[in-house]
């Protein structure tokens, strides 16, 4: 109940074209019901077989869903990868020290735009996999129901096929989060004072598309963070605790 | 998420006190070095044998932080694959096939696509650096710098809503109050990103301790993964394994998963994309004349590329297209028009200093969510890797056991259906041997060590609904081979004695 509420506030948080993306939780539930309210009840075999069937299909094409989506992101990442790095290499050879026309402030005023837009880009890659994850974790969630609804023995097969569909396999997606990680932190050092100082009148783009993103990601960690608090379906197939702030501030309401 | 904003919300009162911006400028130079990891082992939830304990921390610092070659190895020379999506079930068969081997024929491209653009050279410590504190000398830590952020920041919130200059101006000028609800609401997401990003346990020096043996941890792993796998289920690590960039190695693989009966879905040949075969596909696009003039035939002529179809490439030369034209932002018309018009009237508001410091902020966030994702995705991985070996394991005891209660039964049921009605009624359960088998082998996966009391239920051959023990807390599973063997141990027992007693 508490997951599908949290990935109900989730996806009310994510980037507006990733709303639909999400799985179906809430109706896999209700299947899942159906399915094992079939055969204790005096329906014919065939409704709680039909259910059954609908539950099977739905996962399936929840997995393509999933598919789908994350690949066609992942195919922009790297799209979007190449021209940043593209851009940031064009911005130094044009206004850098040793450029084309060495001008400062617009370097300054470049790389300003580009460190917004590769932070932004960052941040998006990072919901990506935050994405993949808590879809996982719902499929994990709806195979457990199942299994112990039904008896059945669904879980664990499953679950190793889905370990390796696309959508959970996020390695480049990881890759390439570093090496953003990596061209920010060589590319926009940390300034020190006077370097603020500079930048106090410099006019900048209105970081409103990050403002979702900040949100956004701040809402996955602090979801993270209560998923994995412990229940009372606590297994061995749960994961620990996660502990990201002081003790002070850990204390949340249920 | 209401209730945690109304707690947040108290916090936050506190927090804000007077900001001068000479306190922002000097505490940003403080270098405070954050641990950033937290620790995911903690006391309160049930602990695994110490031993297992450590090695299952080794294993998942030898994922998170996959040694350089073996990540650049699996990740370039690679192509784009494809593959199908039958039942949803793309299984690699073919990718599985594409052993080790291969990755050090891969070497040239390795250091080729490695060292293209900026990007910078990848060097071990520099991933590691995610993981040891960083030296954090920019990261805010005092309170006066999260408060200039809520502030300022919750008037960038307000903007969607409160288009007229005059009222952000207001908020920006109280210091420290909090007028209104929306705006004590919208301030808490820097302190909840605040409290993120806070200091951890110290018992984070464990991540530490072991990122220094990622090196033994991964040759532990690698034999760790192969051995209770056979070559097909060659696991998530690398999935992208294959042969060199102009060939695709990826047909249109549609395999059906056995699991699933139905499928329903039709057969769609997905492509997954690589950076090393974006590259290929740029090269090609500026031989004919740039992404304006480059056709999809002519590009795919070029590439060469097995399996790529004319579908594949005109998709693609639209993105790129439209990432060319559109220097990146994020997506979403819509939000990209709004952005236009705050760009007007925020900049009156922001300074580059509060707009940095925002943006920094915003990354730290990031990379913490983004290391907590990869550490629970390898958990997750790790966990259900052993659920599959003790299934595995399970069902070879089962197996062999059954073998063995199938001679003793028909001795037993020569002579002794009376005691066997005797135990029958002591058990609670009674499930058909070799159903029970693979069952209980999903219990073993959520309760605790087996009682010896369960033992008795494959000796039955009754068959009769089981009742499931979900609750128990699995603790010491990692030693569940024992409960087993203890279980044949036992019914060996259990038949023996019955065998004695009908002599």
């Amino acid at each position: 109940m508490k997951f599908g509420k949290r990935l109900k506030n989730q996806i009310q948080e994510t980037l507006p074209e990733w709303r639909d993306k999400f799985l179906s939780y809430k109706d896999m539930k209700k299947l899942v019901r159906l399915i094992s309210s079939g055969p204790s009840t005096s329906e014919e075999l065939p409704d709680s077989g039909k259910a059954e069937a609908e539950f099977i299909y739905l996962l399936n094409s929840e997995i393509d869903k999933f598919n789908s989506f994350f690949v066609e992101q992942e195919e922009d990442f790297i799209i979007r990868h190449r021209e940043l790095k593209q851009r940031i290499q064009k911005v130094i050879t044009t206004y850098g020290p040793n450029g084309a026309q060495p001008s400062e402030v617009d370097y300054n005023k470049e790389m300003g735009r580009i460190r917004k837009d590769i932070i932004n880009f960052h941040g998006e890659m990072v919901l990506l996999e935050n994405y993949s994850n808590i879809n996982y974790t719902g499929l994990a969630k709806i195979l457990k129901k199942y299994d112990k609804r039904t008896g059945g023995l669904l879980r664990l097969p499953f679950i190793q096929k889905v370990l390796q569909q696309p959508f959970f396999t996020t390695d480049l997606v990881s890759k390439l989060v570093k090496e953003c990680e990596d061209t920010i932190d060589a590319v926009f050092p940390v300034k020190d004072e006077e370097g603020r100082r500079e930048e106090k009148g410099e006019r900048k783009v209105a970081m409103l598309p990050g403002q979702s993103i900040f949100r956004n990601t701040v809402a996955a960690l602090v979801t993270m963070q209560e998923m994995r608090k412990g229940s009372s379906t606590y297994s061995h197939f749960s994961l620990p605790p996660l502990n990201l702030t002081d003790s002070n501030y850990s204390v949340l309401p249920t | 998420m209401r209730k945690i904003m109304e707690e947040y919300t108290t916090l936050s009162f506190q927090r804000l006190g007077a900001r001068q911006l000479s306190n922002l400028v000097a505490s940003g130079a403080m270098s405070s070095s954050l641990p950033v990891l937290p620790t995911p082992l903690e006391e309160k939830y049930p602990k695994l044998p110490d031993s297992q304990q450590v090695s299952l921390e080794r294993e998942i610092m030898a994922n998170s932080v996959p040694p350089h070659a073996t990540q650049l190895a699996s990740n370039s020379g690679v192509v784009g694959h494809m593959f199908s999506s039958a039942s949803g079930f793309t299984t690699d068969l073919h990718f599985s096939s594409a052993p080790h081997e291969r990755h050090f024929t891969n070497a040239p491209f390795i250091s080729q696509s490695s060292s293209d653009g900026i990007s910078l050279p990848l060097t071990r410590s520099s991933h590691s650096g995610v993981f040891q504190s960083r030296p954090m000398s920019h990261y805010p830590r005092e309170n006066n710098n999260i408060s200039w952020s809520a502030d300022q920041l919750q008037s960038f919130l307000d903007f969607p809503e409160n288009v007229p200059t005059q009222n952000n101006q207001v908020e920006s000028s109280n210091s420290g109050i909090m007028p209104s609800d929306d705006n004590t609401k919208r301030s808490d997401w820097q302190e909840w990103a605040d409290q993120l990003i806070r200091d951890d346990d110290p018992s984070t020096p464990n991540w530490n301790e072991l990122l220094a043996d990622t090196n033994v941890a991964d040759t532990e792993l690698e034999t760790a993964y192969q051995a209770p796998k056979p070559p097909q289920n060659f696991l998530v690590q690398q999935p992208q394994v294959h042969q060199q960039i102009p060939v695709l190695s990826g047909d249109l693989s549609s395999v059906a998963s056995p699991s699933s009966s139905v499928t329903g879905v039709p057969n769609k040949p997905r492509m997954r994309w690589t950076p090393e075969l974006h590259e290929c596909f740029v090269e090609a696009v500026n031989q004919l004349g740039g992404s304006e003039r480059a056709t999809p035939k002519g590009v795919l002529k070029l590439m060469k590329v097995e399996g790529l179809t004319i579908y594949h490439v005109k998709s693609h030369l639209q993105k790129y297209r439209t990432a060319r034209y559109r220097p990146d932002s994020s997506e979403g018309s819509s939000e990209k028009k709004m952005s236009a018009i705050e760009e007007m009237t925020s900049l009156d508001l922001k300074t580059g200093i509060e707009i940095t410091e925002a943006l920094r902020l915003q990354m730290e966030v990031q990379k913490r969510l983004h290391e907590q994702l990869e550490i629970q995705r390898n958990l997750q991985l790790r966990i259900e890797e052993q659920g599959r070996y003790l299934q595995m394991m399970f069902e070879k005891q089962c197996k062999s056991h059954n073998d063995r209660l199938k001679t003793l039964s028909s001795n037993l049921e020569e002579s002794s259906a009376p005691l066997l009605d005797v135990m029958q009624h002591s058990a609670k359960n009674e499930v058909e041997p070799t159903k029970s088998c693979a069952e209980t082998g999903n219990d073993i996966m959520d309760a605790s060590a087996i009682p010896e009391e369960s033992s008795r239920k494959m000796s039955r051959k009754q068959k009769e609904p089981e009742s499931h023990s979900e609750d128990l807390n699995l603790e010491g599973v990692s030693g569940s081979d024992s409960p087993p063997i203890k279980r044949v141990k036992a019914d060996d027992r259990s038949v023996a004695s019955a065998k004695l007693a009908s002599d």
